[in-house]
């Protein structure tokens, strides 16, 4: 029991219905500070929301967030503009009353540790398979999400830095995105560079291939169930979240990785389902207990929010004019007082 | 290597058998080989041990510069070479010898994962104690790694090596994690490994697989390996079942070879000691 913590009823072990949790446990005041990852798909507070992509430190945010909303862990999530601070990578960060914990496997340490544990259920050996896993995730698919979105230039130049510059204050907006690019492309060529593969293409092809073999054995391993480990979401299914969510429903020039995965139906569904239920659930049963109060230029800029980015959409569509891809629909914003959901095109000039 | 180049290599492969001559390269064994390298040089002798490939080891102190990837070991079976055991055992299954068939596509995934999951912590938490932690560094690695060559070039040659792997600890952020930390993980990992492994006699039940001789690999090497602290073999030998299983593959697969005379020697009395 952690004594910065009120007491809450009881240990939210299974998260059954998360917005429920949420609601009941009204008291609870911790609040995760995060950059958002993507504005399509998850929420945020202040409008200035500065973010990241999958990257230097963005690939944990999606899977502490999704461990959260699993074990019904009741938070805030409050998006800081402390980007000066936070490009050392010192995000996501939870904080409570007493305490500060960074680094994701720290905090989803902590929250199990407060009870909030999405892996009640599991077997020893599932444990076990869930490191496993999560050590497989980070060996071959990371390699090849890092490239697609940092180190393909035409990726990196048309969604990935725009998107990134946008949001972060001015002189910083010129440096960050090159460093995590070059941070992205020196972690490739360090732990995959090495000889035989001695130019940049076949070490490519090589992280690709890996990742498309791991797409592969994540699809085999989750046959057709729900979740990796049954009928409840776990640790496993927060990291494999967080790694495929970006990769599904970011909008790249260059898709090969995206492709794969579109091919593999049963992890798309998957993260439909959680997207569906644990993100959009979100959206509209938010109880405003203990929640800060409405800001009325929220409101309106989600609605300038909205008509921009149907514009940008027409205008994207257009640009890329390719007749052969449908018309994708961006998750459409909603109009509810507490939160906005932001198009992942909003900055994206034409 | 591309697709093409690939499949060229397995065809070659394919089209001879296992000669009696193959040999396996590494440092030479007393004076020069660090844990890392002389753990996956295990891994890849119980391999094919398991597969019952004859395999002759040749210890070299340049072995390094001579292997194809810069990695040890290597094996130079007819007139192909072929460095680390992932490539060794496509290699191997190339010529028709392999552990893992009878597995489904389930258990496939598991085991890569597991393979993963032992490079990525037990690896990398052997190569930052030999070469991140000072008080190793000092008193072991820069001794045995510059052995063979003389002043300045094994002065030169070590820090080289350690600045290579410091960069590569920074770039996957174990630069700033303390030794504690890394000894946690470890704890970590072999928590799950026995998990893993239960009460059967290999990951996979009846048989062993890849898995099997990696995880003997590195976990016997810990074992048997006297470094400046016992904290590192300390956290494998909380879990009674993977020493009985080191023990078991030890019995099966390496009683009529000299595996490595004194520490052959060195693991038996401490389990005597530890059993009386």
């Amino acid at each position: 029991h952690c004594p910065g913590l009120h007491p809450v009823d009881e240990p939210h072990s299974l998260a059954c219905d998360p917005a429920e949790a949420w609601r009941e446990s009204h008291s609870f005041s911790a609040r995760l500070r995060v950059f958002s990852a993507l504005e399509a798909l998850w929420l945020w507070r202040e409008s200035r929301a500065p973010l990241c992509t999958p990257g230097a430190f963005g690939e944990k945010v999606p899977e502490s967030w999704a461990y959260a909303k699993f074990s019904g862990a009741p938070l805030k999530v409050n998006v800081i503009d402390n980007t000066w601070r936070g490009s050392r990578g010192d995000v996501p960060i939870l904080t409570t009353k007493d305490n500060i914990v960074s680094q994701p496997a720290k905090i989803l340490n902590f929250l199990r540790k407060q009870k909030y544990n999405a892996d009640y259920e599991l077997s020893a050996r599932q444990g076990a398979d869930t490191l496993a896993y999560i050590a497989l995730l980070e060996e071959k698919l990371l390699p090849a999400v890092l490239h697609t979105f940092w180190v393909e230039n035409d990726n990196y130049f048309t969604v990935t830095k725009p998107w990134f510059a946008s949001r972060i204050p001015f002189p910083l907006s010129l440096i960050l995105p090159g460093r995590m690019s070059k941070g992205a492309l020196n972690r490739i060529l360090l732990t995959r560079g090495e000889p035989p593969l001695y130019h940049l293409r076949e070490v490519e092809a090589q992280i690709y291939r890996d990742a498309k073999e791991c797409l592969n054995l994540l699809s085999h391993r989750l046959g057709t169930s729900q979740f990796f480990f049954g009928d409840m979401p776990s640790t496993l299914d927060a990291y494999v979240f967080g790694f495929l969510a970006p990769l599904y429903k970011v909008r790249f020039p260059k898709v090969q990785l995206q492709e794969h995965l579109k091919q593999l139906s049963n992890l798309c569904r998957f993260c439909d389902d959680i997207l569906n239920s644990y993100f959009r659930h979100s959206l509209g049963g938010i109880s405003p207990a203990g929640q800060e109060t409405v800001d009325a230029n929220l409101q309106k800029l989600t609605q300038l929010v909205n008509k921009e980015s149907n514009l940008i959409e027409k205008m994207d569509d257009n640009l890329r004019q390719s007749p052969q891809l449908p018309p994708r629909k961006l998750p459409t914003l909603k109009l509810t007082p507490a939160e906005e959901e932001s198009n992942s095109l909003q900055r994206l000039s034409p | 290597m591309s697709l093409v180049a690939e499949a060229f290599v397995s065809q070659i492969a394919a089209a001879e058998p296992w000669p009696e001559n193959a040999t396996l390269y590494q440092q030479l064994k007393g004076e020069q080989i660090l844990l890392s390298d002389n753990a996956a040089s295990l891994a890849v002798q119980a391999f094919l041990q398991m597969c019952n490939l004859p395999i002759k080891v040749v210890c070299r102190a340049n072995a390094e510069y001579m292997s194809p990837s810069g990695k040890v070991p290597f094996i130079h079976v007819g007139n192909q070479v072929v460095s680390e055991l992932g490539p060794i055992v496509q290699f191997v299954k190339a010529k028709g010898h392999s552990l893992s068939d009878g597995l489904d596509e389930v258990q496939k995934a598991e085991m890569k994962a597991y393979m993963e999951l032992v490079n990525n912590m037990l690896l990398t938490a052997e190569l930052y104690l030999q070469w991140c932690d000072e008080a190793t560094v000092g008193e072991i690695t820069h001794a045995r790694y510059g052995s063979p060559y003389p002043w300045p070039l094994n002065h030169i040659l070590a820090y080289q090596k350690q600045w290579e792997v410091r960069r590569k600890m920074k770039a996957i952020g174990w630069g700033k994690k303390t030794l504690d930390q890394v000894l946690e993980d470890v704890d970590q990992c072999c928590q799950a490994l026995s998990q893993r492994l239960g009460t059967q006699p290999y990951f996979f039940n009846k048989q062993p697989t890849e898995l099997d001789a990696l995880v003997f690999g590195h976990l016997y090497t810990i074992l048997t390996t006297q470094l400046t602290s016992d904290e590192l073999s300390e956290k494998v030998k909380n879990y009674s079942n993977l020493l009985a299983f080191c023990r078991r593959i030890e019995q099966h697969y390496f009683e009529d070879r000299v595996l490595k005379k004194h520490s052959r020697w060195y693991f038996q009395e401490w389990l005597h000691r530890t059993e009386t």
